[in-house]
């Protein structure tokens, strides 16, 4: 009896005494991976630039005075009163987050074999910087996205963070140039699908882009011209004919969460229901009754639908597509305008069924509108071969395109005399590319019309309704995440006024 | 029939009770007390009889009784006596002083029993009467109040009601704050509070402290809740049955302003062409017959039409006022059942008990139910030097419920909507979605019905204990417990299509719309709903085991004792999920009933412990007790095979003693001061306080990813740092018990304080770094407070009992240190509202922003002089902690023969909460607080000089639109305005039980008890006047969320996130009810 006890109790008190280090060797996260292959960081990086654009390009749709909400929902005072704090418009933590897949990329695509991966990375590194700082002014750059080994990094000025990204695209044409894509990897690469030379057009449109954004910053001319005719002579060019988009047709997919952030955002679930979301944003009437003064019907039938929206074919009215049907809201309106009898944003960016197109992140016609500033501005200072009327005239051929218009209807304005549109009969060449390119970027890229207004003022869009003043936002806040873990570097920027307190190119 | 004719029996023998007593004579004597002192006041009765006396001031008394009769003596602070009469006439007594409390057994951590001397830090028991006092379905909410230093949070109040238990406040900042669960010995989760029925419960006993569960490790480093279960008992079998029949009823709901209908922003802007300058006629624009919000024109009995034309043509028309209570009347009165049974017996080597319990509950949101059935099984049997027990539970339960947000849904519906005629939206063309009135948000109804999460929980757990005797010094124990808790659930959302006259057609008549303004087709119906369905399974393996040596060897006057153990801990989960965003055929909720791409995951987890412990305690006379103990520990969570050891095994340790001054210097004992004792303690614990593979940088799949064949990863937002160790903590306590005035005042009085340092925390770092978290040990916390008990025996004899209690705690914390450069970061919140860490803070501290006050100081709100409106500062400001600092509670039992009445209220204090459902129901005009639309000033405004300082108090300038414009934007946009004291008192629990009289039942030989019970829980809250919104106690937004997935089997735990409450969560209800409790 005893000794059967002792056995019984010996038996399970040996399961808590013979323990060794090897029982606690199941430390092994089972559900993530440890470690990634730069390709596959590529790929989401890129999507996830799409997701996190859509916010910005929304809120700068609004504040460039293309867009604005119907009364179908609350107005949002944040985004039309500019009653805003830094624990608004946060796009700041997406920016970096996706930054650090980037950098990623580039760390670690010597070791991986995948060299040919650096180049793009470092372009799309770049623009991304571009539009941080177009929303933020001085922000980390040479400190940031490094880990623990600085965890408070340091604030770049801006101008210093524009002249190092020339730099950076300088670097990423050189690993372009020597890193031929491998053909097994161009499905990582939802942009171009491997095209070295595409992504060294695309790095010299950027590249422009960024010079072009400072042209009325009279100290920085001589660089700008410089960069210009440096780019003209390593002869890759610019991208033509087409816009730069994330996600080809096949890549974006018929279900929740995987299709173009667009239409997953305004348009329709995986299923086809309309969604929610589909009332909220609304063409202003500035730009619907321009479009009608210009006679530019047009490009008018794709920026919007005629009031009712999308019918039962996809991409058409409801109602008739005749120009009184189009009908724009008041920026900032709070009342009066339901969504129902308004005119929601167009089969351009939205029609049922069309969940593939790529996410546009810079137009052709932008480029061209650049080109046409550049000649424009800085005449033989810059050796590109076309004139300014040239670029001008290619611009809004590549509006049309961009949006679904027939191109014709562009050539069509030759000789037109509508101001802003005929560039030869336009008053101030100048305002008419400003305009263009404001237009040219409806619905793609709001960013873009938000920098360009800061920039030149035009067009003279109306102030929002319910503001009394005529203050109105020149950047955003530095967030509230960033001020509360790097508050002494946060701080060093002085106080931020989103009202007076402008990106170094904003010069009035 | 039998049993029927006994019972006439007993009632027919109670009428001759009387003449039992014929033959009686009297009987004298005097009571005295063991030192020899008079004790006037004692109460005398005669055993199964009503008669009985007191002695008088000299002890001496007189009483007339039978030959046979037996005298039973009572005195509150003595042991009753019981005396056979037999032949004497003078029965003179000594009663021996009742020292039975300072005796109790503790049962301590690790299943160690202690007596109460020997007890060097504050714990609590509850005994089984109290936990199933107010017949609460759940432990948790049972323990509520009654124990000090206990916080339990009501998370939400649904069917499958959701709860956290603290002791002492919060110390960590990040990681887990919530007490060690412990059910005979062994460790389980918070899950079990949700499970145990409360009968099966012998006692709880509450370890408050790190200290206290020192010997668990880790695990019990918040403090420890140790549940023994009824085992049975060695005697006859007994058979109880008992059933509680329970209602429950919405107990708070905001406060709803019933003067104005319908209506948003539709008259003309201020400024632009059209502006109509008196707010009346701006009031009558407003109106519109399908909004949600309520800021049309004040009620006025007119018939109109609520809505738009259905497609047959018919219009819903009615009276323009508000139906009182209406809101109210949309819920349903809640419905539980309780029946259990359970067998209990033995003999001289056996016992036994069975128990078997079914629980059925509806809800208050119509349609959701859940049903619990469970069984326990628990035996012992003796083989001289061995004693093995076994118990056994399964559980088996199974919820129905609805993800819809039910309550925000009913706050969108105006005053004069009878909304509770709309149920049957299938069949009542207005409550239909295609024909409801609202065009924003659906019918409640619809929307509940349509949405539901259905799971079902299978919890097995069961436990074998060997105890072996081995010599008179030598006692080994073993217990090996396993659990395994599983949930498979399905939750879904109908399809509906809407009508094309709903979605293009239906309009507003004339003359109360126009096409050009309010459109045609109903706003909410551009969304088809196509349905979805997601179905998941967990489990949870847990295996505990725990090994003990106790070694007893006295040295002269020192008894000593020492346990060594060795203890072991497993614990592996597994989720899996699939899921599809659309449904083909109606109604059938199979994933494979889909059009598009299937979803779903997994997750897996397992973690191991083990480590080894030893405990000493020295006596010296029962009055000098010190006790010692020592552990080390390995964990899987902190091990690497690369890594350092000691960052994955440590040693920590404690110490702790208690003296009796009243022992050892007998002098000191009088009538006043019966007992005393002081005890304080040192400890020194460690927390493997680290998320589960923490250690680990990972690079998940990007959102969304794979897209067909495409993978995409990304760089996980976590860096973990390379020197991870876990967390220390430092406690020290100090306490006194007291018994006084013949044992009838009773106070304990205990401080304490703990200081953890080194925590393991995710660090908000900034996302220019790369990543947006940094795990690493840093940051330290004090935590401190007060406890203090107070028991007064009022009466105790043999028919009037009368106790009562008062509780009180006091517990604060403190943030000392965080990161370096970093003061502090969020939980969570929104962007006007967040609950926050801040160095040199009570945390959780609650940040909201507000209105903008003079620069004077003055106290006035400034307002910008051209609109009226406040300004609003945008900078979110400290508005206080979150967290209650004072808690008390106070209780009362008195029983008068076979009535007992009891009671218990509970105080929680000291923090303030933001409401976002005052903020929500700004926005939809239904808040009380919105009821005036007159044209009005701001409150104490004033508008702000020239000079930038100084101001003037405002005396003209309304604002500019009162009726709307004032209150959804500006208003509501002021946070401050929904920032509350979270003090609230309820009655937790009352209780009138009366227990039918033993002579009867003894005659039924059938009974041998019977009771029946009235009861209520939480009949009133009182809460502050400013406090429109709701229970303070529902203040969670982390985990209070019931829309969306529930897939894990454990109940929401880990979130610190506290004081922030929104109307995800059923409102708070009172329940009443009826048990019967019958025993064989």
């Amino acid at each position: 009896m005893k000794l059967k006890s002792y056995i019984l109790v010996v038996a399970l008190a040996l399961m808590s005494t013979a323990c060794n280090e090897q029982f606690l060797d199941i430390n092994t996260n089972p559900n993530s991976l440890p470690t990634a292959s730069p390709n596959y960081v590529f790929t989401n990086a890129l999507r996830q630039s799409a997701s996190n654009m859509l916010g910005p390009n929304e809120l700068a749709s609004y504040w460039s005075g293309q867009w604005t909400q119907s009364n179908g929902y609350i107005l949002s005072t944040t985004i039309f009163t500019y009653t805003f704090t830094n624990g608004d418009f946060n796009y700041w933590d997406g920016y970096y987050d996706n930054l650090q897949d980037y950098q990623f990329v580039i760390d670690n695509a010597d070791a991986q074999g995948q060299k040919f991966l650096k180049g793009p990375a470092k372009v799309m590194k770049a623009l991304l910087f571009q539009q941080l700082v177009d929303m933020y002014g001085n922000l980390p750059y040479t400190d940031a996205l490094k880990g623990v080994s600085s965890l408070a990094p340091k604030f770049d000025e801006q101008q210093s963070v524009y002249d190092n990204l020339i730099k950076l695209l300088d670097e990423a044409i050189v690993d372009l140039k020597a890193n031929a894509f491998a053909s097994a990897f161009a499905g990582s690469d939802i942009v171009f699908a491997g095209s070295n030379t595409k992504w060294i057009r695309f790095a010299n449109s950027v590249k422009l882009r960024i010079l072009m954004r400072q042209a009325r910053v009279a100290a920085k001319e001589a660089t700008i011209k410089s960069e210009i005719n440096k780019i003209v002579t390593e002869g890759s060019g610019f991208i033509t004919g087409e816009d730069v988009g994330i996600g080809s047709t096949s890549f974006w997919q018929p279900a929740d969460g995987q299709m173009n952030p667009i239409y997953e955002n305004w348009g329709y679930s995986a299923a086809g229901a309309k969604k929610a979301l589909n009332n909220y944003p609304r063409l202003t009437k500035y730009l619907i009754d321009g479009l009608k003064t210009s006679a530019d019907t047009l490009r008018l039938k794709r920026i919007a639908y005629a009031i009712g929206g999308e019918g039962a074919t996809a991409g058409v009215s409801t109602r008739a597509e005749v120009a009184a049907n189009y009908v724009g809201v008041p920026f900032g309106a709070s009342s009066g305008y339901l969504p129902t009898t308004v005119s929601a944003p167009g089969p351009s960016i939205i029609a049922k069924g069309a969940f593939n197109r790529p996410y546009i992140i810079m137009t052709a016609a932008e480029i061209q509108l650049n080109l046409a500033e550049a000649k424009e501005r800085f005449g033989t200072g810059v050796s590109l071969t076309g004139t300014a009327q040239s670029y001008f005239e290619e611009g809004l051929v590549q509006s049309f395109r961009a949006l679904g218009a027939a191109t014709t209807g562009a050539a069509a304005f030759k000789g037109s005399k509508v101001e802003n549109y005929d560039y030869v009969a336009s008053s101030n060449k100048l305002t008419a590319i400003a305009f263009q390119k404001w237009l040219a970027s409806c619905n793609f890229t709001g960013l873009e019309a938000w920098a360009e207004y800061r920039k030149t003022g035009v067009p003279a869009t109306p102030q929002s309704l319910g503001v009394p003043d005529a203050k109105r936002p020149v950047r955003l806040f530095y967030p509230n995440s960033e001020g509360g873990s790097n508050s002494a570097n946060v701080n060093a920027q002085g106080t931020v006024d989103v009202f007076a307190t402008k990106i170094f190119w904003d010069i009035d | 029939m039998k049993q029927r004719f006994t019972l006439l029996a007993a009632v027919a023998m109670l009428f001759c009770g009387l003449t039992l007593f014929a033959q009686d004579r009297t009987i004298t004597g005097k009571v005295t007390a063991d030192d020899g002192s008079v004790l006037p006041g004692v109460n005398i009765t005669l055993r199964g009889s009503n008669r009985g006396t007191n002695t008088t001031a000299e002890g001496t008394y007189q009483i007339a009784a039978p030959n046979n009769a037996v005298l039973v003596f009572s005195f509150i602070g003595f042991k009753s006596q019981e005396v056979a009469v037999g032949a004497q006439s003078i029965v003179n007594v000594k009663l021996v002083a009742d020292a039975s409390q300072l005796q109790e057994v503790v049962v301590t951590a690790q299943g160690i029993r202690k007596s109460q001397r020997e007890i060097n830090y504050s714990y609590a028991k509850v005994a089984n009467e109290d936990i199933t006092l107010g017949r609460a379905p759940r432990l948790a909410q049972a323990l509520a109040g009654k124990v000090t230093g206990l916080a339990v949070y009501n998370v939400n109040n649904s069917v499958d009601p959701s709860v956290k238990v603290v002791l002492r406040g919060y110390r960590s900042l990040t990681g887990n704050n919530e007490a060690l669960v412990v059910v005979d010995g062994m460790q389980t989760t918070s899950t079990v509070l949700a499970l145990i029925n409360p009968n099966d419960i012998e006692s709880v006993t509450v370890l408050k402290g790190g200290q206290a569960a020192t010997l668990y490790g880790s695990a019990g480093i918040n403090g420890a809740i140790v549940i023994t279960t009824k085992k049975g008992a060695k005697g006859k079998l007994k058979v109880n049955y008992s059933n509680s029949t329970n209602f429950e009823e919405i107990s708070f709901l905001p406060q709803f302003q019933d003067k104005y209908g319908s209506g948003s922003h539709y008259a003309a802007s201020f400024g632009s062409a059209g502006y109509l300058t008196n707010y009346q006629d701006r009031l009558k624009q407003n109106w519109r017959p399908y909004e949600n919000q309520q800021y049309g024109d004040a009620f006025d009995g007119s018939m109109r039409i609520q809505g738009r034309v259905l497609e047959d043509g018919s219009k819903l028309e009615i009276p323009y006022s508000a139906i009182n209570n209406v809101r109210r009347k949309t819920f349903d009165r809640g419905v539980s059942m309780n029946n259990q049974i359970n067998f209990e017996g033995g003999d001289e080597t056996t016992t036994f008990r069975l128990a078997l319990e079914n629980q059925k509950i509806a809800g208050i949101v119509p349609k959701d139910k859940s049903d619990r059935t469970g069984i326990r099984f628990a035996a012992s049997k003796e083989y001289k030097r061995l004693t093995a027990s076994f118990t056994a539970n399964y559980t088996q339960a199974k919820y129905d419920r609805t993800s819809s947000d039910f309550y925000n849904d009913v706050l969108n519906q105006p005053a004069n909507l009878p909304l509770y005629d709309l149920r049957d939206w299938q069949n009542n063309k207005f409550a239909n979605p295609n024909g409801y009135y609202n065009d924003y948000y659906n019918n409640p109804y619809f929307n509940k019905d349509i949405n539901r999460n259905n799971y079902k929980d299978a919890n097995i757990s069961s436990n074998i204990a060997l105890e072996f005797r081995a010599t008179d010094w030598l006692r080994l124990v073993n217990r090996l417990g396993v659990m395994n808790n599983s949930r498979t659930g399905k939750n879904y959302t109908s399809k509906f299509l809407y009508s094309d006259w709903a979605k293009t057609k239906a309009f507003v008549p004339a003359p109360w719309g126009i096409d050009d303004v309010d459109g045609t087709g109903i706003y909410r119906a551009i969304s088809d709903i196509l349905g979805g369905v997601s179905d998941y399974s967990s489990t949870e393996n847990v295996i505990n085991n725990e090994f003990q040596a106790h070694v007893n060897k006295d040295f002269g006057n020192f008894k000593n004792n020492l346990i060594l153990g060795g203890s072991l801990y497993q614990r592996y989960t597994k989720a899996i999920a699939v899921s599809s965003s659309s449904i083909v055929v109606p109604d059938v909720y199979n994933v494979s009933n889909r059009q598009g791409i299937l979803g779903g995951g997994e997750g897996n987890t397992m973690e191991r412990r083990f480590g080894y412990y030893a405990d000493v305690t020295s006596n010296y006379k029962n009055w000098l007790i010190l006790n010692a103990s020592g552990r080390y520990d390995a964990t899987s969570r902190f091990y690497k095979p690369a890594r350092n050891k000691n960052y994955w095994s440590y040693f920590y340790y404690g110490a702790g003693l208690s003296f009796i001054p009243t022992d050892a210097f007998p002098g000191l004992k009088s009538n006043v001061l019966n007992y005393a004792k002081v005890r304080m303690n040192y400890n020194k614990n460690a927390n493997d306080n680290i998320p589960l593979y923490g250690l680990d940088l990972t690079y998940p799949n990007g959102s969304g990813f794979p897209f067909g064949n495409t993978v995409g990863l990304t760089v996980g937002n976590t860096l973990p740092d390379a020197n991870l160790k876990p967390e220390i903590v430092y406690s020290g306590e100090i306490g006194a018990e007291l018994q006084m005035f013949n044992n009838r005042v009773n106070f304990e009085f205990s401080a304490y304080t703990q200081n953890s340092k080194g925590q393991v925390i995710t660090v908000r770092v900034p996302n220019t770094t790369g990543f947006s978290n940094l795990l690493i040990n840093v940051g330290e916390t004090k935590n401190w407070g007060y406890e203090g008990e107070f028991k007064y025996l009022i009466a105790r004899g043999t028919k009037l009992n009368w106790d009562f209690s008062i509780r009180y705690s006091y517990n604060d914390n403190k943030v000392i240190d965080l990161y370096p450069g970093i003061n502090e970061f969020q939980y969570g919140g929104f962007t006007y509202a967040t609950t926050n860490v801040i160095k040199g803070e009570r945390f959780p501290m609650l940040k909201t922003n507000g209105y903008t006050y003079a620069p004077d100081g003055s106290g006035y709100v400034l307002i910008n002089p051209t609109t009226g409106y406040p300004i609003l500062n945008t900078s979110l400001v400290n508005r206080g902690g979150t967290l209650p600092r004072h808690i008390a509670g106070l209780g009362s039992k008195v029983s008068y023969g076979n009535l007992t009445f009891n009671f218990n209220f509970e105080y929680r204090g000291g923090n303030v909460m933001f409401s976002d459902l005052g903020r929500q129901m700004t926005f939809t005009g239904a808040g009380k607080w919105t009821e005036n639309r007159d044209p009005q000033m701001v409150p104490n405004s004033a508008t702000l000089n020239a000079d930038g300082k100084t101001v003037t108090p405002n005396t003209s300038i309304n604002v500019r639109e009162s009726e709307y414009g004032y209150w959804v934007d500006n208003y509501r946009l002021i946070s401050e305005n929904f920032v509350t004291p979270g003090w609230f008192i309820k009655l937790r629990d009352i209780n009138l039980a009366y227990t039918l009289p033993t002579s009867l039942l003894e005659r039924t030989k059938i009974f041998s008890r019977a009771e029946i019970a009235f009861f209520g829980r939480n009949l009133f809250t009182i809460v502050d006047k400013k406090n429109y919104y709701t229970d303070p106690e529902f203040s969670n937004v982390a985990t209070n969320s019931f829309t969306g997935t529930i897939s894990s089997v454990t109940a929401p735990s880990g979130s610190n996130n506290v004081g922030i409450n929104t109307t995800g969560q059923t409102p708070p209800v009172r329940q009443y009810g009826v048990s019967l409790n019958l025993t064989f």
